[in-house]
């Protein structure tokens, strides 16, 4: 639906289709975040210095498998000649959606959560370029062509003439500006502002012609001005309070809307019902004529009105994937997403404890075995990754230590970082037996809770006694970020991104103890940030985003776990339905429902 | 009599709200202790910075002192521009636009939630109102019909089969969740057989009586599990009590059939505790069952309080909890009065 953020954060603000799992990774990741994975092989040699340690047996990365770089960024015009006027054929229908969780406004500004991301995605357009499902590339979508100064630093948008507000009003670049001007002021609430840092500019030159100037060459910003701006029809929203709800019925119940569906009702915490928005720029009205979303609170109950047909979609857990897939009402299409959930075990690094030894790390980091526990907690439906990328992503770096499973490695860690072995326990020179304290939550959630006992198990067995704490979401998510944490090991999981730029944040000593709960601080890390973020060559990029995770690989801050599969069971009679690694719902407005043949 | 229970209905009247204000001050200070605040949804989100952090406290005042924040909460913070000084400790949304300053409880505003970006508290809660009051009102009704005759029937049958089947029937049922009880009831009948819609309050775009009724059959008779238990095991104990008593002995002696005997000595007697449970009974139903409401997708109060005590949503928290609290507090005093018109016994004294 939303053709640029929401192909950002695939699992999240594609359509309600793909709701369903992002539900479910919801509860075994948690919320959403960033970052990205890479997939494990065997490895080098860790050492304590960023050293390189080439390896014999290393298998090459397989270049047609990985995705294409980007393009370099500076002196480029493309022109698109996509067709976006023929209509769909297959309409009519009604779609029926359920969750598990109702969003909470439609106003795009104002919302951080996934529930209403979707539901905003659903009324208004936003996406100037869009991601290609196929090269992971971004394309134009609401632009017919875009342009990039030579110095990189002023990006000129031609919108498509001919979109239209559902009130039958040109969409144009004013109303790009003047959306871009309300969320700028700090008064009105936008929670990520400061991701706007980096325009100096944002001017509408005439009715179609958008000009973004930025401060100083970064190479994220094609992506980030992508979907950087959902604009709102300034004709109807200009008179109104912008983030006050009982003065400005717009923001829960919009009427003039861009998006391939216009809102019919909606009952908070009941269901919400949505129509084909005639006037919908891209192919006209989308094929499902009406679209149902209804809010139940469990995700068995949401199970079961999959499995009885009364909705089309529905969240299936793992343990539900297998017997998902023989009922025979239903197609479970499955896909290794871009954009991935990766879990980690993070380890505290900062003085006084044990942690802060790297050969406690690498030691708690031999002791478990990362396959093993990957194939049993998440039953074949994750893939092992073993540094901060994901196979899926085009700067990936297979040649990064991966710490396969080997205990006595691991005891000799612990001897090496001062520790001795007596009457099969890890004790320090006092003789005092090494305890952790393993903090996880929310406390549901079965995966994290599984992987907190399986690594309890496997610590014990090399003579380590971890105390686990479940927690509470909110207390978990307090206690990761305290100002002086008080616990070891803790059990998280990024929710990444395709551009792998942005999970700097997460590696920056500044973000101590926010994102960086670890207490990561390496400069050589931050400076190759730096580097990949201001030379736009894609090749020098690569170089500098694989010497980032070989290092952080090499000093293990976490245990790299796994990144997830994604699926999404849908009724047999909704089709033209296509997995790529953006999701499913890349094409959702030309999926249809097949008619019933008349009798 | 009339004159005193006037003066009887001031003094509590008086004395509930003050119960009512130190209720306010307790939950207030308990609902901040928790861990995390409203803002919790940036927390791992590597989207925003602390800039953005920080720019959103301020505005919606949650860096104030505690004090402040209940004064804000309690009083308003629209007169606080007035004191020396005051404009700092108003919210940065009270500063930029003053329609946006909270006009505090006592002034029946309830202030906006945060977690639903600036919706009235009150109006969140009206919208849920209907919902909890129909399910609570139901169950109610169904404890009362099935409760007080099978009260009655294990009494007359003391000792006997029926009387021993209804026990092991109370303690069994009692001994599991009802919550549970609920799920495996959704599970089998709406579930597997579908004979009941699996939770919601209307089948979407349907809303007809009768579908309506389809819905709230279920969690009706699940929510009124526990009411009906209490009531049957308080009947059937006062039964007992009462049929021991003189005067019962007396109407049997003086060859009163047993069913009147029943009907108008035993009864009125034995159903005065029952009106005395109906207050927490009333409570319990009307503030709204969280458990039941979530089970059965039953959009009421008890959800929104989920939602707002995950997201803690301060403002949203505070109103169900001055709600509820009122609620109990008007049940008490309403039993206490109905009593008196039971039993002629009881005296209001000022």
């Amino acid at each position: 639906m939303d053709k640029s953020l929401g192909r950002l954060f695939t699992l999240i603000s594609v359509p309600r289709a793909v709701w369903g799992v992002a539900l479910a990774l919801a509860l075994v990741g948690a919320a959403w975040a960033v970052p990205v994975a890479a997939e494990g092989t065997p490895v080098a040699e860790p050492t304590a210095t960023p050293v390189v340690t080439p390896e014999a047996s290393q298998p090459s990365v397989d270049e047609s498998e990985a995705a294409k770089a980007p393009a370099s960024l500076q002196g480029i015009t493309v022109v698109s000649d996509e067709d976006v006027t023929t209509p769909r054929t297959k309409r009519g229908g009604e779609y029926k959606d359920v969750a598990t969780s109702d969003a909470v406004s439609f106003h795009p500004y104002l919302t951080t959560d996934t529930a209403s991301g979707s539901y905003q995605a659903m009324v208004y357009a936003g996406g100037l370029l869009r991601l290609d499902e196929k090269t992971l590339q971004y394309i134009p979508n609401m632009v017919e062509s875009y342009s990039i100064s030579e110095d990189g630093l002023t990006f000129t948008f031609k919108l498509r003439e001919g979109i239209k507000w559902s009130d039958g009003q040109p969409l144009t670049a004013h109303d790009f500006k003047w959306t871009y001007d309300q969320v700028t002021n700090p008064a009105n609430e936008f929670p990520y502002l400061s991701q706007l840092d980096f325009i100096s500019s944002y001017e509408a030159l005439d009715d179609y012609t958008l000009q973004i100037k930025i401060k100083q060459v970064y190479c994220p910003s094609l992506g980030q001005m992508a979907g950087l701006i959902t604009p709102l029809p300034k004709h109807v929203w200009e008179n109104l309070p912008w983030s006050d709800p009982e003065r400005n019925p717009e923001i829960n119940k919009p009427s003039v809307v861009s998006g391939p569906y216009r809102l019919v009702d909606w009952r908070r915490d009941q269901y919400a019902v949505f129509e084909a928005n005639e006037n919908y720029w891209y192919h006209g009205a989308p094929n499902i004529s009406r679209y149902v979303i209804e809010i139940v609170p469990d995700q068995d109950v949401a199970y079961q009105k999959l499995k009885t047909g009364e909705s089309d979609t529905g969240p299936i857990t793992p343990e539900n994937l297998e017997e998902a897939r023989q009922l025979p009402n239903i197609t479970v299409y499955e896909w290794w997403p871009a954009a991935s959930v990766w879990s980690y075990v993070g380890l505290n690094m900062r003085p006084g404890f044990p942690t802060h030894n790297i050969h406690v790390r690498y030691g708690l980091n031999y002791a478990v075995d990362k396959d093993l526990l990957t194939e049993q907690v998440m039953l074949g439906q994750a893939k092992r990754l073993c540094s901060i990328y994901p196979d899926t992503s085009w700067v990936y770096n297979p040649d990064v230590p991966c710490y396969d499973y080997d205990p006595e490695r691991a005891i000799d860690e612990f001897i090496q970082a001062g520790y001795h072995v007596q009457d099969g326990l890890i004790v320090d020179d006092e003789g005092k037996p090494l305890r952790l304290k393993l903090i996880f939550g929310p406390n549901t959630s079965k995966t994290r809770e599984l992987i907190a006992v399986t690594l309890q198990d496997y610590w014990r067995r090399i003579g380590i006694e971890v105390e686990i704490q479940a927690m509470e979401w909110a207390t978990y998510l307090e206690a990761v970020s305290a100002q002086e944490p008080d616990w070891d090991v803790y059990i998280g999981a990024w929710q990444s991104t395709i551009e792998p730029h942005i999970m700097y944040t997460i590696w920056a000593e500044e973000n101590i103890p926010d994102l960086n709960a670890v207490a990561y601080v390496n400069k050589e890390v931050e400076r190759l940030y730096a580097e990949a973020g201001s030379n736009c060559d894609p090749e020098f990029r690569r170089e500098r985003y694989q010497q980032i995770q070989r290092i952080i690989a090499e000093e293990s801050p976490y245990i790299f776990l796994f990144y997830n599969k994604s699926w999404s069971g849908q009724n047999n009679r909704v089709k033209g339905i296509i997995p790529t690694a953006l999701g499913i719902g890349w094409n959702s407005e030309d999926w249809y429902i097949e008619q019933a043949p008349s009798p | 009599m009339r004159r005193s229970l006037t003066r009887y209905l001031v003094r509590r009247g008086l004395q509930s709200l003050v119960l009512l204000w130190l209720a306010t001050l307790i939950g207030f200070t308990v609902y901040q202790l928790a861990p995390g605040g409203p803002l919790q949804f940036l927390d791992d989100d590597p989207k925003r910075t602390a800039a953005d952090y920080n720019r959103l406290a301020e505005l919606y005042g949650l860096e104030r002192p505690l004090l402040v924040r209940y004064l804000a909460w309690f009083a308003g913070e629209d007169w606080f521009a007035a004191l020396p000084g005051g404009q700092d400790l108003q919210s940065g949304q009270c500063r930029a636009d003053a329609t946006r300053c909270s006009r505090g409880v006592i002034r029946l505003d309830f202030g906006r939630s945060l977690h639903f970006k600036g919706m009235r508290v009150i109006d969140l809660i009206a919208e849920r109102i209907p919902a909890t009051f129909l399910l609570g009102f139901s169950s109610l009704v169904i404890s009362a019909v099935v409760g007080i005759p099978a009260g009655i029937y294990a009494a007359l049958n003391r000792g006997k089969l029926p009387d021993h089947i209804i026990r092991v029937a109370t303690v069994l049922v009692n001994t599991v969740p009802e919550w549970w009880i609920g799920l495996l009831l959704l599970i089998i009948l709406g579930g597997y057989l579908g004979l009941v819609p699996l939770g919601g309050m209307e089948t979407i775009g349907d809303g007809s009586l009768l579908d309506r009724l389809h819905h709230l059959i279920l969690p009706a008779l699940v929510s009124a599990i526990s009411g009906w238990i209490s009531t049957s095991r308080i009947i059937r104990f006062e039964m007992l009590e009462v049929l021991n008593q003189d005067y019962v002995r007396t109407a049997r002696a003086k060859g009163l059939r047993e069913r009147l005997v029943i009907l108008r000595h035993v009864l009125p007697n034995a159903i005065l505790p029952f009106v005395t449970g109906l207050s927490g009974i009333l409570l319990l139903f009307l503030s709204g069952s969280i458990l039941f409401e979530v089970v059965f997708s039953w959009p009421g109060m008890g959800r929104l309080a989920v939602l707002a005590i995950n997201s803690r949503d301060y403002p949203v928290m505070m109103g169900l909890f001055v709600i509820s609290a009122a609620l109990g507090i008007i049940g008490v005093l309403m039993v206490d009065v109905l009593y008196g018109f039971v039993d002629p016994r009881v005296k209001y004294e000022a």
